[in-house]
């Protein structure tokens, strides 16, 4: 008995219990009140029990419309009650009802609606883990997830959720990050391997040294990020917000206007009814909300709704080379040693050198340097961007680097070296030439593959509608065209310095295109910059990338740019939908209140029904296919839909 | 002292009860800043819990007809 009185009076503070079971109280009452007339023909009882329904469901509205007044808040919730009164006053006992009743009603499915629409993001929350078994002297002790000291060993038993960001100190798992990455696939981790919270130990047993907690965490930095990202206003958001700022009050005037003049008190209180611009308002964000969710399902972060709509332009893409299309990690392929030096000096020189540098195409030579020894440090080091770089050995100057660099410093190449360097271009090779004091000693070859879906993802992106896809590197035209061929990219710009690649991005949007660019490297990053839209790849494990990019994908996954271009499409194209449900809504709205069709009951059926059908259209977006079908057919297939519902609207 | 508190809500359905939160949050004593966001539905509340407590926050918001939840992020 107790236990009901406490579930009757819990179903009451909590809010939106409570106008769950007044709603369907005033329902019931309503339903009651139809049979009496139409089933019985009492027409006082009908009259009693709509008076009633709008009591039950009134009451809800004006205790919040009365909160709001006394914080000096103009709510709808305020013009509603207005109406309803108005309405019991004249004797219009079923439009009182029905208005009361269809606005608890909608509301309650809206808020229902809205939940599952922000709920990719839910996932996402709910992937962290509330608690984590720490090793305290030994003995495990459960203890909040954001309690857990740094450094400190946590302990993941199989199939639970890691709950730290942590250095594997212990034990072996198979771990699946689709909840950082989107990658189904789990990792092997081992003693040394860095884990995520958030991302699940599949088997084993794991002991894990804290290195970030609770708010510090990937997952919730990426949690934060793809909230602000949420709450970023896409410039059409703010346009009709200043739009909603003035409607509603331009609506009330109007109202008292429309009653001073035809004395119709019935317009003038339908006109209250549809006095919030709900459908509108809400039009936008929910189409950003969805969309942003969506993508962050798959590890896509997309920085906001002004990029989701930039994005959503794009019919230009160009791409990085070196750890964009390719996997960034060259091999040492050939060493041709010229002048009578020894392959092992030139190895060592070119090692030496390039182990003071952090370009991609130095380490595998300075590995394969080590591997006949210790590398001494060169006295001095010079970086030419895009070209090589020169140091000081032993007192002796050696360059290495490409063709451009040896023009520039003024050494030739002669007969043997020219032949060398065709060879090793011929063979889709990035050469490295070695010069000491002036005088060519030799090459090295580097090769570099494709990554693993390279050529599915330019096709898919093709498929999409991106007309241009353009490759722009710093490498050589061999090895360029090699991979290109070997992608399917038929525009490629070889050669190029980072103010070249910048160049190139300047001159397409110059004639017209909507470019994105996608890279990694700081040579890359003025190009980012000047793109419509930047993308960078392989973010979860560097924050710049998080900060600077446009959209970040946490996964090194060619792959998803065409999944984060087909959510951009279709998140764009859905925000256009809403906006003209919305407009409609609104129009046919008013024009119906005027000529006299709509009133009170109508005019609110009216309303709901847009507010939930623009929601539902934006929970479409959560169903934006993953990266295997044709976007393009889907957005065009979406275009299509809100003619028919607008004209319902 | 004031700490900032983050509140979740699920049930945030029209943006037309940003500023309702908001106000009803700022009227309490010790609330320096109070911001909703529709998007995510996250309440960020800047207060003095001596003068306003987190559980009187979220009495707040339930008076505004929404419920919520105190969130560590």
């Amino acid at each position: 008995m107790s236990n009901l009185v406490s579930r009757i009076r819990s179903a009451f503070v909590h809010p939106a219990r409570r106008r769950f079971w007044l709603t369907v109280g005033s329902g019931g009452l309503i339903a009651a009140g139809l049979l009496a007339r139409y089933g019985f023909g009492m027409v006082e009882a009908w009259t009693a029990l709509m008076v009633a329904a709008a009591f039950v469901a009134g009451s809800d509205i004006a205790i919040r419309a009365w909160r709001s007044l006394r914080v000096r808040h103009f709510s709808i919730e305020l013009l509603v009650t207005v109406a309803a009164v108005g309405a019991l006053f004249i004797g219009e006992v079923w439009e009182s009802a029905a208005v009361t009743f269809l606005f608890m009603f909608g509301g309650w499915l809206e808020a229902r609606t809205m939940g599952q629409t922000r709920g990719a993001l839910k996932a996402l929350l709910d992937a962290a883990p509330a608690t984590a078994t720490v090793l305290r002297d030994g003995d495990p002790v459960e203890m909040p997830a954001h309690m857990v000291q740094l450094g400190e060993t946590v302990l993941v038993r199989a199939g639970q959720r890691i709950p730290v960001d942590g250095e594997v100190t212990e034990g072996t798992a198979a771990v699946s990050e689709a909840a950082i990455t989107g990658e189904p696939m789990p990792a092997e981790k081992a003693p040394g391997s860095h884990v995520h919270a958030g991302t699940i130990a599949e088997n084993g047993l794991l002991r894990i040294r804290a290195t970030n907690v609770g708010a510090d965490t990937t997952l919730a930095r990426i949690i934060q990020r793809v909230e602000e990202a949420q709450e970023e206003k896409a410039p059409s958001q703010r346009m009709i917000e200043r739009f909603a700022q003035w409607y509603t009050p331009s609506i009330i005037g109007l109202a008292v206007v429309a009653f001073a003049v035809t004395q119709d008190i019935r317009l003038a209180l339908t006109l209250l009814v549809v006095g919030c611009p709900g459908a509108l308002v809400i039009s936008t964000p929910v189409s950003i909300v969805a969309g942003i969710g969506r993508a962050a399902r798959s590890g896509i972060l997309i920085k906001g709704g002004q990029h989701l709509e930039s994005a959503g332009r794009i019919d230009t893409l160009a791409l990085d080379k070196t750890g964009t299309l390719t996997e960034g990690k060259p091999q040492l392929a050939s060493i041709v040693a010229l002048g009578g030096v020894t392959e092992a000096e030139l190895l060592h020189l070119a090692a030496t050198a390039e182990a003071g540098s952090t370009h991609p195409l130095g380490r595998p030579i300075v590995e394969a340097g080590r591997k006949n020894g210790p590398l001494s440090t060169p006295e001095t080091l010079e970086e030419h961007a895009g070209m090589g770089l020169s140091a000081r050995i032993d007192g002796r100057t050696v360059a290495a680097g490409n063709r451009r660099l040896m023009d520039t410093l003024g050494i030739a190449l002669g007969q043997e070296g020219e032949a060398a360097l065709d060879r090793l271009l011929s063979n889709g090779q990035t050469p490295i030439l070695v010069a000491r004091d002036g005088q060519l000693i030799g090459l090295l070859g580097m090769s570099d593959m494709a990554r693993e879906g390279a050529a599915e993802a330019i096709a898919r992106l093709r498929d999409i509608g991106i007309g241009r896809v353009v490759m722009l590197t710093g490498d050589q035209h061999g090895a360029a065209e090699a991979i290109a061929r070997e992608v399917g990219i038929d525009e490629v710009h070889a050669g190029l310095m980072p103010e070249d690649k910048l160049e190139l991005i300047r001159k397409m949007k110059a004639d017209g295109a909507h470019v994105a660019m996608v890279g990694d490297g700081i040579n890359d990053a003025p190009a980012l910059a000047a793109a419509d839209t930047s993308i960078a790849m392989g973010a979860a494990g560097s924050d710049v990338a998080i900060e600077t990019a446009d959209i970040a994908l946490l996964k090194d996954d060619l792959g998803k740019i065409p999944e984060a271009m087909a959510i951009s499409r279709a998140t764009l194209g859905n925000m256009r939908q809403n906006l003209v449900i919305a407009l409609v809504t609104v129009a046919g709205l008013l024009a119906g209140v005027f000529s006299g069709d709509v009133h009170m009951a109508g005019g609110m059926l009216v309303h709901q029904l847009s507010v939930l059908i623009v929601i539902a259209n934006g929970m479409r977006l959560l169903r934006v296919p993953k990266a295997t079908a044709p976007g393009g057919r889907a957005a065009k297939a979406a275009a299509t839909r809100p003619a028919t519902v607008a004209a319902r609207g | 002292m004031t700490q900032k508190t983050i509140l979740r809500s699920d049930e945030l359905s029209c943006p037309s009860c940003v500023p309702k939160i908001e106000k009803a949050l700022n009227a309490l004593p010790g609330v320096a800043k109070a911001e909703v966001r529709f998007n995510t539905g996250k309440i960020e509340v800047e207060h003095d819990p001596a003068q306003s407590s987190v559980e009187a926050l979220v009495e707040a918001v339930r008076g505004t007809g929404y419920e919520a939840q105190p969130a560590a992020f």
